[in-house]
């Protein structure tokens, strides 16, 4: 059944390849995506951190982004 | 209107929506795989080689679907000059170049089976590379263009450009004497195929659109932090 199942009366090498490089060329997507994003997110707020302390205040008080990227990034810590 | 779509006021809810797209994710990709893979019939006359269409349909309708929005907004912007509308453009334009390049690989695996032939230049096909080529266009003049202005210019006339080729594909199959059959699912009008096949297909579309608004969110996030991050270097 297994083998019925894989063999697809033939067609097998073509139905799974064709699946497999749709999810393996989106998973790779999806990875890289994820890296990239994080990565901005480390270096966004690790620059918000090298900023003087006014400053800081300063972005974190008028820019609402800067203000959740530094709360969820101390949550994932 | 705009000012409501702005970054900062939606950034609280894309992070929201990452979260629950990948909540409910992987059920509903399970569910659409076991529809597509085992519980729908084989074709009559392709056998099983039709559940490639699973992946090929959908695949080439977000592709298409991706560079009419990806044009739509370019044309928008020559008008309102927003700065989120390239945001938007740029984060679908590498999702809608890929499903276009799994469209064509996908396509050729079923043509093989079912033509007896990896690729022929006709119609359909070639004006599906010839839409790779123009996302290939956008997204190089994004990445190599140093002027944000420039190549926010140049990749806006490539994108309405390249949507003189949106309808050339549509009716290729009616146009042209193609190997590729012409649309079973029609807008307006009957469809042709049958509800055992078509569930399973709108299916694995919505899961695919799912991954898309998953992908788009992520580089849409990444796009903002990025001028975020080149603004805070000006302080």
């Amino acid at each position: 059944m297994i083998q019925n199942f894989l063999s697809m009366n033939g067609y097998g090498p073509f139905i799974w390849a064709s699946f497999s490089i749709t999810f393996i060329s989106c998973a790779i997507v999806f990875y890289k995506t994820q890296k990239t994003l994080k990565k901005y997110e480390r270096e966004f707020v690790k620059e918000i951190n090298e900023l003087s302390a006014v400053k800081r205040k300063l972005v974190v008080e008028n820019s609402k982004i800067a203000s959740q990227v530094l709360s969820s990034h101390s949550k994932t810590i | 209107m705009f000012s409501l779509l702005s970054p900062s006021n939606i950034f609280y809810w894309i992070e929201k929506l990452i979260s629950f797209i990948n909540s409910i994710f992987f059920i509903l990709l399970l569910v659409a795989l076991s529809f597509a893979l085992i519980f729908s019939p084989p074709d009559y006359l392709q056998g099983d080689s039709v559940r490639i269409m699973y992946v090929h349909v959908p695949s080439a309708w977000i592709g298409l679907a991706s560079f009419i929005c990806i044009a739509l907004l370019s044309f928008a912007n020559f008008i309102f000059k927003t700065k989120n509308l390239i945001i938007i453009t740029k984060s679908i334009a590498p999702l809608g170049l890929m499903f276009t390049l799994l469209a064509i690989v996908t396509g050729s695996l079923w043509g093989q089976p079912t033509w007896g032939t990896w690729w022929v230049w006709d119609a359909r096909l070639t004006s599906m590379v010839i839409l790779a080529l123009f996302y290939i266009g956008y997204i190089v003049s994004h990445k190599f263009i140093l002027s944000d202005e420039r190549a926010n210019k140049i990749s806006s006339i490539i994108a309405i450009i390249g949507l003189i080729n949106i309808p050339i594909i549509k009716f290729s199959v009616d146009w042209w004497n193609t190997l590729h059959q012409p649309a079973s699912i029609k807008l307006t009008g009957a469809s042709t195929i049958h509800s055992s096949m078509l569930t399973p297909l709108l299916l694995m579309f919505f899961v695919m659109l799912l991954y898309c608004a998953l992908i788009f969110l992520m580089k849409y996030k990444t796009e903002i932090i990025r001028m975020k991050k080149k603004n805070l270097k000006r302080l």
